[in-house]
């Protein structure tokens, strides 16, 4: 496996910008997504959006000494999510479902997304892409939950479209301030 | 001590000497669970005095999860949590035994920890004036040495407060704050014998998966707290989504319930079992890990006998009274520690069998993820109830209404040859009456000759069972 689909591996040496054309392609593909998921569209999400060999990672983030050699994460330790695309799929049956009472009457979602950069890497089919996220969700009156952090993605050439390979999720808290997660970022 | 009041004569020494604070009685707040009518009055989820008397009673006395021995194997490795809303470092001493010191400097009171957790600390070191503790918690100095200059100052009885009694059972680290409090295994009493189920099933013992997950959720503590003690009924109707994405269809509690099933209860601590054998390991979603449990109940026989061994994995749940929980075959461990009536943080961890295969325990890791995470399938569904159950008791006329907890109301099962107080079937309150019992108690009483043998306890005819 190449680097950059290791999932434990966090972006460094990415320094080459894709071109413009590229770069708004990418923009363009993560917009729609954000709105493909604002919809609750799990099931298009999964078919538009994902590869087959997806590998979406949210680890926990500990409060750690700078000194600590572990770091504020680590692939292998607990995770909110560590997904292949037959358990994204598991997950997408339950939302699904008319019993998910969490999800009903439904939440309003948004997905904001933004600082995209796009970066060429070593293979020509793969592009290293950034971006962060202010994620809200707002239930019954006043039920209110908002999640800031960063994504890591790898993007696969899909024809004119992507199709995302891998996804690290960075969230800035700690403690998750929601009882739940009724969504993917 | 009073302060100098301008002409200091160097009388008045800070007596710096641990304090402990002692219980009190509280017969009003224990009258609301009304044992003969099988009611809960809602102030027990509201009301702040409330609150505050649980603080006193129950999380200043009651035996307190604090880590598993696995998250600090060595010296100076350490894990910060909660003993109610009291801060804590749990730290690995040289010698190999293990402390617990509250998290505030003597000095001004701030936290001297500010981590989750950390491996070979030598001490720690206060941010505010760089008074630094050793992992003993002793004072081993100021910041310029300025207050050693100073002759009257006893650096010796100076320290970070010790939890007053630490102990361990089979991996599992506990604390109290009484020095009073009975020994860990009085407290756990003949429950100990369900808690082996998951922490004895094989040679090894358990450990837990790196990291943990925390959230919150605004809900009263028990809430969560009398759902893992004896509430699989819930499970069919909450989880009717999640069981039907990952299993395809709804919660069974297996073939023969009406035989097998039951609820078991020692002073409030509770497990309701169905003795299915896989029924909790299916809805994780992996054959694999049906198969290894398949096979470890099997040669669990042996150690357990055929009751625990067909529930090392059968759809059950489990509470140790006040706030630990975790659910046997599904294998997540977890605290609801209190943050107010209304709140509270959630710390989850996945624990797993020593000895058993790394992928197995990757297995387990996803599995809980998938499930039992703020993310997963099952718990997606909780929060939200037990946060309206909370918080619609902000109407001062819906807090009179009282609370229904009498499914299976004399049900009690005196023929089995089990440990604690044994009801039959899992679909029952009987362990959640037993849990507000034992709350009631600690309401009530204020010395543990009373807490511990009162209506929680187990009648002595079972205790041979646990032998």
């Amino acid at each position: 496996m190449t680097d950059i689909l290791d999932i434990s591996r966090p972006f460094t040496a990415y320094d080459r910008p894709a071109d413009a054309e590229t770069e708004r392609a990418v923009t363009r593909f993560l917009n729609a997504e954000a709105r493909t998921l604002d919809r609750e569209a799990y099931q298009e999400w999964l078919d538009h959006f994902v590869d087959e060999d997806i590998h979406y990672w949210m680890p926990d983030m500990e409060t750690r000494n700078r000194s600590d050699a572990r770091g504020p994460y680590r692939h292998g330790d607990s995770a909110y999510f560590d997904d292949t695309l037959s358990e994204l799929k598991v997950r997408v049956a339950r939302f699904v479902e008319p019993s998910a009472w969490a999800d009903n009457p439904a939440t309003r979602h948004l997905h904001l997304i933004s600082n995209i950069e796009v970066y060429e890497t070593g293979d020509p089919s793969l592009l290293a892409v950034c971006s962060a996220f202010t994620n809200v969700r707002n239930r019954n009156e006043t039920d209110q939950d908002v999640i800031h952090g960063r994504r890591e993605d790898v993007l696969r050439r899909h024809g004119d479209d992507f199709r995302l390979a891998r996804r690290r999720i960075l969230i800035v808290q700690n403690v998750l301030l929601s009882k739940n997660l009724n969504t993917f970022l | 001590m009073t302060m100098c009041r301008g002409s200091c004569q160097g009388a008045g020494r800070p007596d710096m000497t641990p304090v402990y604070p002692t219980a009190g009685s509280y017969p009003d707040f224990a009258r609301l669970v009304n044992r003969d009518t099988a009611q809960v009055d809602r102030r027990v989820f509201s009301d702040e005095a409330v609150y505050q008397a649980e603080l006193r009673q129950i999380f200043a006395r009651a035996w307190l999860f604090l880590a598993h021995e696995s998250q600090i194997p060595g010296p100076g490795d350490f894990i910060r949590t909660s003993m109610g809303e009291d801060d804590v470092i749990i730290v690995r001493q040289r010698d190999g035994s293990v402390k617990a010191l509250l998290n505030s400097c003597p000095h001004r009171g701030n936290r001297v920890c500010m981590v989750d957790a950390g491996s070979k600390a030598r001490g720690f070191i206060c941010n505010y004036h760089g008074w630094s503790f050793g992992l003993d918690g002793g004072l081993r100095g100021t910041d310029g040495k300025v207050y050693e200059k100073d002759e009257s100052f006893e650096k010796a009885q100076i320290g970070l407060t010790p939890v007053a009694q630490v102990a361990s059972y089979k991996g599992l680290i506990f604390g109290t704050f009484d020095p009073e409090a009975p020994s860990l295994e009085e407290f756990l009493g003949d429950f100990t014998f369900y808690l082996d189920i998951m922490l004895d099933n094989e040679e090894g013992g358990t450990e837990f998966v790196g990291g943990a997950i925390r959230s919150e959720i605004d809900c009263n503590w028990k809430f969560p707290a009398e759902n893992f003690v004896g509430d699989i009924l819930h499970a069919f109707w909450t989880h009717q989504s999640g069981a039907q994405a990952i299993l395809g269809g709804g919660v069974d509690l297996g073939k023969r319930y009406d035989e097998l099933a039951f609820q078991a209860s020692v002073y409030g601590h509770g497990i309701e079992t169905n003795l299915d054998k896989v029924g909790n390991t299916r809805t994780l979603g992996y054959p694999e890990l049906v198969d290894y449990v398949f096979d470890l109940s099997e040669r669990a026989r042996a150690r357990l006998g055929e009751v625990r061994a067909r529930a090392i994995g059968a759809v059950s749940s489990a509470t140790v009274f006040p706030n630990m929980s975790f659910l046997p075959g599904q294998n997540t461990f977890r605290v609801w520690h209190p943050r107010g009536p209304g709140k509270i943080e959630l710390v989850s961890w996945t624990i797993v069998n020593r000895n058993a295969p790394e992928r197995i325990k990757d297995l387990y890791r996803k599995g809980v993820m998938m499930t039992f995470s703020p993310g997963g399938v099952f718990e997606m569904d909780d929060g939200e109830n037990w946060e309206y159950s909370t918080r619609v008791n902000q109407g001062f006329v819906t807090r009179q209404q009282p609370l229904h907890y009498a499914l299976g109301l004399g049900s009690e099962d005196l023929e089995r040859n089990l440990p604690g107080i044994v009801h039959k079937g899992s679909l029952n309150d009987a362990n959640q009456r037993l849990f507000y019992t034992r709350w009631a108690e600690f309401m009530e009483h204020d010395n543990w000759a009373d807490l511990q043998n009162g209506a929680t306890a187990a009648p002595a005819r079972t205790r041979a069972a646990a032998e």
